[in-house]
């Protein structure tokens, strides 16, 4: 089977992400919203999830994105860039003890 | 019972347990068996929600059960809700079936759906452990290696054997591994007083045993053959084959049924009332369902149209709504089929609200070429046929969506919010 490579630079994933981010990201009361960034071991890529918790109501979880790249610099990049436009709570799974290649900090403590 | 001269070999029946919500979990680096998570469809004709899987905690916990609905779903902050993303499930699963070839050769791995194989392992297994069992553990093992994902394993001397234990056993079992042989087979399977739990048994079916005064699978077993295909007809001997674990099917032996038809179906997300409406939705149907047909290279010659009323409309009515056929001159366009569809349509729609709709093709044959018609101006037929040909061609390399009638954008229409969609449900972000 060919491997077909979706060339994709890192703002243009920002992009992607944060447009599928804004359809459900309503900011209502009382609820709390988290981007869920995985490592996914399995397939080797980065899953980006949107996690709805309304207070004492069922959470609903929302697929944004997968970063085929699993190039942690890229991944850097494109959460670098995410940064700059959107001030929504990030957190990291499947991560372990990795470290940020230029940051060089813990990647799980966000 | 003398079951020498039956075939012996050795079959695994093999699925993924909760097969999508284990899929969503793992995406979410979520422990399958642990996480509390829902597969939950929000297409528009869903009713607020269709639940299409659920992890087996959720099941335990809340009691869900697949197909249940929206509403039936408690509002609790443990429960985690997810969309369904169905061309993430067909990858997996091929990846899962990639890993069984590297234990049966490719012709003996059989896909029965999204989330079972076949295994026909006669062959092979020795070369993977001393016991089938042995064998059945490495390949869970290898996986939920690769996968994260767990897999249930039935084991058997022949297809039925295999599904049996998968069905009755395995999914029990905490090792996740269930055996049937012909010598074991009485004595597991016989106390079975339930007789809907075992494959191929409806809730029909069942009811007629026992009304014939058959409660179990003993009883079944050591009825009288004559008596038993009097009453079920040929269903009757294979009932009487399935109660003693025998199975000739050859799975190499691949059936092809006699009438191959193409169609497609669809519940709409409100009742139709308006005949131009409904009228879309049928044409659409019908040039999604003759554009699979000319990608076979096939043409029908005969058309059907089925059409379910709306609840209100049944009640009134009496029936639950229409359908019919008509044999057609060979044609694979699009134009063509749609006319003999609505003619179809507007011969018996009196009005009633509408809910499904389904069309379908058959008698289908070669498309070797044009059969010009005497009758109608030959540069006319070329250049329709042409045209054809060229949609195709567009759709092929540009998506369904690039180039569509104007009627699609039409107040009714439903063509474009599901071309999106895999098997009736979200098919996933479109570049994920």
């Amino acid at each position: 089977m060919g491997v077909i490579v979706l060339i994709e630079t890192y703002d243009q994933a920002a992009k992607v992400i944060l447009e599928r981010l804004e359809k459900d990201f309503l900011r209502q009361s009382r609820t709390i919203y988290q981007m869920l960034i995985v490592r996914d071991r399995f397939d080797e890529a980065y899953n980006f999830f949107l996690e709805v918790k309304p207070k004492n109501h069922r959470e609903k979880s929302i697929p944004l994105h997968t970063l085929e790249n699993y190039d942690l610099g890229y991944l850097e990049s494109v959460v670098h860039s995410l940064r700059k436009q959107t001030q929504i709570t990030m957190q990291f799974k499947g991560f372990g003890e990795l470290v940020w290649p230029q940051a060089q900090t813990r990647i799980s403590k966000g | 019972m003398n079951y020498d001269r039956e075939p012996h070999g050795v079959y695994f029946m093999i699925d993924n347990k909760s097969f999508y919500a284990s899929v969503e979990s793992v995406a979410r680096e979520d422990d399958p068996l642990e996480s509390v998570i829902v597969v939950m469809s929000e297409a528009k004709n869903t009713n607020g929600g269709l639940i299409l899987a659920a992890s087996p905690k959720a099941k335990e916990l809340f009691g869900i059960t697949n197909v249940s609905r929206c509403r039936d779903l408690p509002d609790d902050s443990r429960l985690k809700v997810v969309p369904p993303r169905m061309n993430l499930y067909i990858k997996k699963n091929l990846q899962i079936n990639e890993i069984f070839t590297q234990f049966v050769a490719d012709e003996d791995c059989y896909p029965y759906s999204i989330d079972e194989s076949i295994l026909d392992m006669t062959k092979s297994w020795r070369l993977f452990g001393r016991t089938p069992l042995e064998v059945a553990h490495r390949m869970q093992t290898a996986v939920h290696d690769k996968l994260g994902l767990w897999t249930t394993v039935g084991i058997g001397e022949n297809p039925v054997q295999a599904k049996l234990a998968l069905d009755l056993f395995a999914k029990h079992d905490n090792d996740r591994i269930g055996e049937l042989t012909y010598e074991t087979f009485p004595q597991k399977i016989w106390p079975i007083t339930n007789l809907v739990s075992v494959w191929s048994i409806g809730h029909r079916t069942a009811a007629h045993l026992e009304r014939v005064g058959i409660h179990s699978m003993d009883a079944l077993a050591h009825s009288n053959p004559y008596e038993l295909k009097k009453e079920f007809g040929i269903i009757g001997t294979q009932l009487l084959a399935l109660a003693w674990g025998i199975d000739h099917s050859q799975l190499s032996k691949l059936l092809t049924p006699n009438d191959k038809r193409w169609g497609n179906s669809q519940v709409l997300a409100r009742d139709y009332l308006v005949q131009r409406e409904i009228e879309t939705v049928i044409k659409e149907i019908g040039s999604q369902v003759a554009s699979r047909m000319r990608h076979h290279q096939q043409q029908t010659g005969c058309v059907s149209l089925m059409i379910g009323f709306s609840y209100a409309s049944a009640e009134t009515d009496g029936r639950s709504g229409f359908a019919h056929s008509m044999r057609i001159d060979t044609t694979d366009s699009p134009d063509q089929i749609n006319q003999y569809l609505v003619y179809l349509f507007r011969k018996t729609w009196d009005g009633e609200g509408i809910r499904n709709i389904a069309v379908s093709l058959s008698h289908l044959s070669a498309n070797d070429g044009l059969q010009l018609d005497l009758f109608k101006d030959p540069h006319a037929q070329i250049k329709q046929n042409l045209m054809i040909r060229v949609l195709d061609k567009i759709h092929d390399q540009f998506g369904n969506t690039a180039l569509i009638p104007a009627s699609s954008l039409l107040h009714g229409a439903t063509m474009l919010e599901r071309s999106s969609l895999v098997g009736g449900h979200n098919g996933g972000n479109s570049f994920d």
